[in-house]
């Protein structure tokens, strides 16, 4: 580190021709040593597994011998993927999450930054309090979170179903219409105080002197919040919404444990469960073809969502 | 912004060059037939791995190392991903020489060339006499080879609660006719009062009723599979079942096995459960206040037709790679024939044998406290020795199964009915099979 240092200060005037010959040199091991605890574990259990998928994706199953002879894999260009976009199942879990994304990621971002801005205030008094307790769900393990919450929406033996019994409502929250949006409130829960966090902290790096030059122009607390302070952290919004557009295509957790209490939710509900389902009928090469479609329309929605919004608000 | 274009591309580039990297060594060639199975027996001392999902199976095998210094066997609980387990051991040519299958994950588990044929050994073949005959069936693959060893059956009954019978004046019902009548009785005399539940995402208890009624839905000849789902036999199943469920007199919105389950039961809102003999224990510990409120009689049946079902239960199979098959099939018999070690398993894992010797345990002979001292394990035995031997599992069943689920809760949620379900499922078994390149054709 004291040698790192001192270098830096002596290398300032011939940075330049440094710069240069990266290839060799103490500096570029330095670099080396610095970026091998990321690329290391990134190329192993990352880029090394999407490729292994994407190569598994090519491959069909042939077998020798009759039933219990011997199989084995050979290339199929996109025979997988045919088999993708023609199955009915496929399409009908991305719609489902489609439609799920469409209504949850809006009131979600649109609570957090609501709570944001109320923690942003003067007028909330002990906000660590508020900032802790509204980001402890995060805390708690998608699977846990969502055990928890099909306690609360069985009818045998939730306190909630039996209150709203008492005032007369039989509501279900399992039923066929009525689970998507079990589902999604639990996503709600757990996943808000998270992004109010990343927007509170937006909000904390706003100077004051923006609010003083507001203040003085006469404008009152709703303007600064509405005029100033939604579009100064508008980036951080945006990434938001990405992160949540990528969470609902990979929405497994929720759904999967509450299938447990509800038949309501097929094993292809969503579409990380159907790959998960065709999986486990020894069907990886259809599971890695699906796993890429989901990828890739992860991709284009979250690079498109970007795209369109640092253009139009100028970023 | 571009930063992040660039990264990305850079990762694509990065993803593709491990692709190709990746295709060099993947996807082994076709290799000739596993060379056949010798059953010479080791010099020294043997070590055999045996995976199972069995509780207190450790203690068990305890027993047997104890007796046998050169046949050690080590053992590994995989109850948490059974199959995914074993898929994953067997992909890394690092298989145990003994694993836990179910009945129905074996045709699955033999396409994908998991056992090793123990017929070799004299002892494995000789063995067919002291099972169930319907488990041999299974396990010899209709006597083509000895693949694996029974281990534990769910001969299928009728558990009922004979308090609640007594009060509305009702008879056990001896055919599943007369159960339909009950089932209305019931219903009409209490609204709240259901006289079972019907769980669509349990296919493999569904399955067990299919079996009863003999509809057999695969069948293998000339070199492919006959997938025979939808059958007449299947439909009657199902639209029976579908009766009682348009009819609201069961219950669709409990999963077995589940809190809500006993809750219900706990309620006294159901009044008999369609079930298998590992059953007996699970009322026994989760609802001990109704102790002496329940009887097991034999499941109802199908007109003159007296056949039970069976519903779970599993074998230890030979794997791949076994290269100590003659220990192998001592260690296996001993496991799954000897008395004592079925009444350490019964007693531990509550198993209930597929061996004969089994059914005459004295500790399945006597009266069960909770059932009312009754010898409930006569009834069991009984339903066992009734079940169909011809019946066989799909070489995909998992696939099939989830597909016959899906669709039952469609039917259960009232989209749909319980024959369409069947039709689902005779259409994911010839889907799938075709995915795996497996010869399949509808119909017989």
């Amino acid at each position: 580190m004291t040698d790192l240092a001192t270098r830096a200060t002596r290398v300032v005037a011939p940075a330049r021709s440094r710069r240069r010959q990266l290839g060799g040199g103490p500096r570029a091991r330095t670099v080396v040593a610095f970026l091998i605890p990321f690329f290391l574990p990134f190329v192993l259990f990352y880029l090394v597994p999407v490729g292994y998928a994407l190569w598994q994706s090519f491959l069909v199953v042939r077998r020798t011998g009759g039933q219990y002879g011997t199989s084995y894999t050979t290339f199929g260009g996109f025979e997988q993927y045919t088999q993708v976009f023609q199955n009915a199942e496929f399409w009908a879990s991305i719609g489902r999450i489609g439609l799920f994304g469409i209504v949850q990621v809006p009131v979600m971002l649109f609570v957090a930054l609501i709570m944001a801005l109320l923690l942003d205030t003067p007028l909330l008094k002990v906000k660590a309090f508020f900032r802790v307790t509204a980001f402890m769900p995060y805390a708690v393990p998608g699977v846990i979170a969502a055990i928890m919450w099909s306690y609360l929406y069985s009818p045998q033996l939730s306190p909630v179903v039996d209150l709203l019994k008492g005032a007369g409502l039989h509501p279900d929250f399992l039923g066929a219409g009525a689970v998507l949006w079990s589902a999604a409130n639990v996503s709600t829960w757990l996943w808000t105080g998270y992004n109010m966090l990343i927007m509170f902290s937006a909000l904390q790096s706003i100077p004051q002197e923006l609010y003083e030059a507001a203040k003085i122009d006469g404008a009152s607390n709703w303007t600064i919040a509405w005029r100033i302070k939604v579009p100064v952290i508008a980036p951080s919004i945006i990434l938001t919404t990405v992160f949540s557009i990528i969470g609902t295509l990979q929405l497994y957790a929720e759904p999967a444990v509450l299938r447990q209490i509800s038949s309501n939710i097929s094993s292809t509900f969503t579409p990380n469960m159907l790959a998960y389902a065709v999986a486990s009928g020894n069907n990886y090469q259809q599971a890695a073809a699906i796993s890429v479609v989901i990828a890739v329309i992860t991709f284009v929605l979250s690079f498109g969502f970007l795209r369109l919004t640092t253009k139009r608000a100028g970023l | 912004m571009s930063n992040t274009v660039t990264r990305v591309r850079l990762a694509l580039v990065a993803a593709a060059a491990s692709a190709v990297v990746l295709a060099g060594c993947s996807s082994p060639a076709p290799s000739d037939k596993a060379s056949a199975a010798s059953c010479t027996p080791a010099k020294g001392k043997v070590t055999l791995q045996y995976w199972n999902t069995v509780p207190g199976m450790d203690k068990v095998v305890a027993l047997w190392n104890e007796k046998n210094p050169d046949i050690q066997v080590q053992t590994k609980n995989i109850s948490n991903d059974q199959y995914g387990t074993l898929g994953n051991a067997l992909k890394a040519g690092k298989a145990p020489e003994l694993a836990q299958v179910g009945y129905d994950e074996l045709p699955s588990l033999r396409t994908q060339n998991a056992f090793v044929d123990a017929s070799a050994c004299s002892a494995a073949s000789a063995a067919k006499s002291k099972f169930v005959p319907w488990t041999w069936s299974q396990t010899s693959f209709g006597g083509t080879g000895v693949f694996a060893l029974p281990q534990d059956t769910g001969p299928m009954a009728l558990y009922v609660r004979s308090d609640i019978f007594k009060k509305h004046g009702l008879a056990i019902p001896k055919t599943w006719d007369e159960y339909a009548v009950d089932a209305q009785k019931l219903h009409k005399a209490d609204p709240d009062l259901s006289i079972t539940f019907f769980d669509p995402n349990n296919a493999e208890w569904f399955n067990g009723l299919l079996w009863q009624n003999n509809a057999e839905m695969y069948g293998y000849s000339g070199d492919k599979w006959h997938v025979t789902v939808e059958s007449d036999q299947s439909k009657q199943v199902a639209e029976y079942w579908q009766k009682l469920i348009s009819d609201k007199l069961v219950r669709t919105d409990l999963a077995h096995g589940s809190t809500q389950m006993y809750a219900a039961y706990q309620k006294d809102q159901i009044a008999t459960y369609v079930g298998a003999a590992w059953g007996y224990s699970m009322f026994r510990d989760n609802l001990p206040k109704q102790a002496g409120k329940w009887t097991i009689v034999p499941m109802p049946t199908w007109g003159t037709n007296g056949a039970s079902g069976d519903w779970g239960g599993s074998t230890v199979a030979f794997m791949k790679g076994n290269k100590h098959l003659h220990e192998s099939v001592k260690f296996n018999t001993w496991l799954n024939t000897d008395p004592e070690a079925l009444a350490l398993e019964n007693k531990l894992g509550g198993l209930y044998p597929a061996a004969n010797a089994g059914l005459e345990l004295p500790a399945l002979s006597k009266g069960v406290p909770y059932y009312a001292d009754e010898k409930i394990f006569d009834v069991f035995a009984d339903s066992s020795k009734k079940i169909d031997t011809s019946f066989s599992w799909g070489p995909t069943q998992k696939t099939v199964n989830l597909a016959l689920q899906d669709a039952m809760a469609k039917a259960a949620a009232g989209n749909g009915a319980l024959t369409d379900a069947l039709s689902a499922a005779q259409e994911s078994a010839l889907k799938s099979m075709k995915d795996q390149a497996i010869p399949a054709a509808a119909g017989k």
